[in-house]
């Protein structure tokens, strides 16, 4: 059997080389979304930054969701946080992905009968991969990303096109719970409010 | 001290908490004379919180106005209750500032009225239109299983409570069995 260099020789010569390609381009070089929501985030520096140094795989953080590839839902959310995340979700271009950290976009975790958190994050948006634990520590989130990465290359990670597949499915949820107005208001009143900062 | 509030509030004694902490509970009407009165003679000058505690099976609030003396390093408590049901009280954004933000908060996790402060806008929550989640009619499991969908549980799931006492049962049971097969070799 071909493998290595061989392979992806044959591959490229194939019907599918394009694709192929495409996905060998998108997979190593995810740009993430400098974003964190809840306690997960904590452990996010120090993935991207020397220590584990994400970028050895072409990973690296992006300042602005429209150049941003993947984000990260790390830990709880709340029904506040969750219009800003839906926002900036679809704020981002495709493809995109969404990358669910700690047991509080699984099940709850300890919020599980919390009247402000939601308890399935991929009721409300497309979950490419959801990393485990309580927090999962910055190997498990390089696991989560390799894993990926893999997924991006076989051309099995397409939530995007769920997401646009099923938008009212995802959308009835998210009315559900936020009300009909789902995108947050940008009016920073508190800031402007002449008793307040 | 102790005398002068008593004489001029006719309240009950002041209760000595800690040694840094005294507590006195006073009429609706009165409580913010009393907040004045040993913020002018006694420098009980910062605000430190207000608070409310929700005695339902009394049917009232209590709220508690924690003031301290920085000078001294002590902290008076000023507690007054108010009605559960038509939850109101005068606003003490006047006298502190401060406390617009704490009245913010109670008025959004409590759902009481604040008179005279005018800026009771939701401070965590967004667009909340059900009961305010701190009062304790508000029962928060219920509102989850209407509002939220559980992931369903792995096929394999256990009930870790009765898994426990069942193996510790088996366990049990094997130390008898051991001790009893221990005492009749020792017997022959």
């Amino acid at each position: 059997m071909e493998t290595g260099f061989l392979k992806e020789q044959k591959i490229l010569e194939s019907e599918n080389s394009v694709d192929f390609l495409m996905n060998w381009f998108r997979k190593r070089s995810i740009f993430v979304l400098a974003y964190g929501t809840g306690c997960g985030a904590i452990e996010m520096p120090p993935t991207f930054t020397s220590r584990y140094d994400a970028e050895r795989l072409g990973i690296r953080g992006s300042a602005t969701p429209r150049q941003a590839d993947v984000i990260i839902v790390s830990g709880y959310c709340s029904y506040k946080t969750l219009r800003r995340i839906i926002r900036t979700y679809e704020q981002m271009s495709n493809p995109k992905y969404v990358l669910a950290l700690g047991s509080c976009t699984i099940n709850g975790g300890m919020y599980w009968d919390s009247y402000n958190t939601i308890k399935k994050l991929e009721d409300y948006l497309p979950v490419d991969m959801y990393v485990n634990g309580c927090m999962p520590r910055p190997e498990s989130i390089l696991e989560g990303f390799i894993q990926l990465q893999k997924d991006i290359g076989d051309g099995k990670a397409s939530s995007w096109e769920l997401y646009e597949k099923n938008y009212d499915f995802y959308r009835k949820n998210q009315e559900a719970i936020l009300g009909k107005v789902v995108e947050p208001s940008y009016e920073a009143d508190w800031y402007l409010y002449d008793g307040g900062l | 001290m102790f005398d002068s509030i008593k004489n001029n509030f006719a309240t009950f004694d002041v209760e000595v908490k800690r040694d840094d902490l005294y507590k006195v509970e006073v009429n609706k009407d009165r409580v913010f004379e009393l907040i004045d009165f040993i913020g002018n003679n006694y420098e009980y000058q910062t605000l430190n919180a207000i608070t409310c505690t929700d005695w339902i099976e009394d049917e009232h609030f209590s709220i508690t106005y924690m003031l301290t003396s920085l000078d001294r390093k002590h902290t008076f408590m000023v507690q007054t209750t108010i009605n559960r049901n038509k939850a109101k009280i005068k606003s003490l954004t006047d006298r502190f500032a401060q406390a617009e933000i704490m009245e913010r908060d109670l008025a959004e996790m409590y759902g009481i009225d604040f008179i005279g402060n005018n800026n009771l806008k939701e401070l965590s929550l967004e667009n909340w239109i059900h009961t305010p989640p701190l009062r304790r009619e508000f029962d928060t499991l219920e509102f989850v299983n209407e509002h939220l969908t559980f992931r369903e549980g792995r096929d394999d799931n256990v009930d870790t409570k009765a898994e426990a006492k069942r193996l510790r049962a088996l366990k049990k049971a094997q130390k008898e069995a051991e001790k009893k097969a221990k005492e009749e070799a020792n017997g022959k």
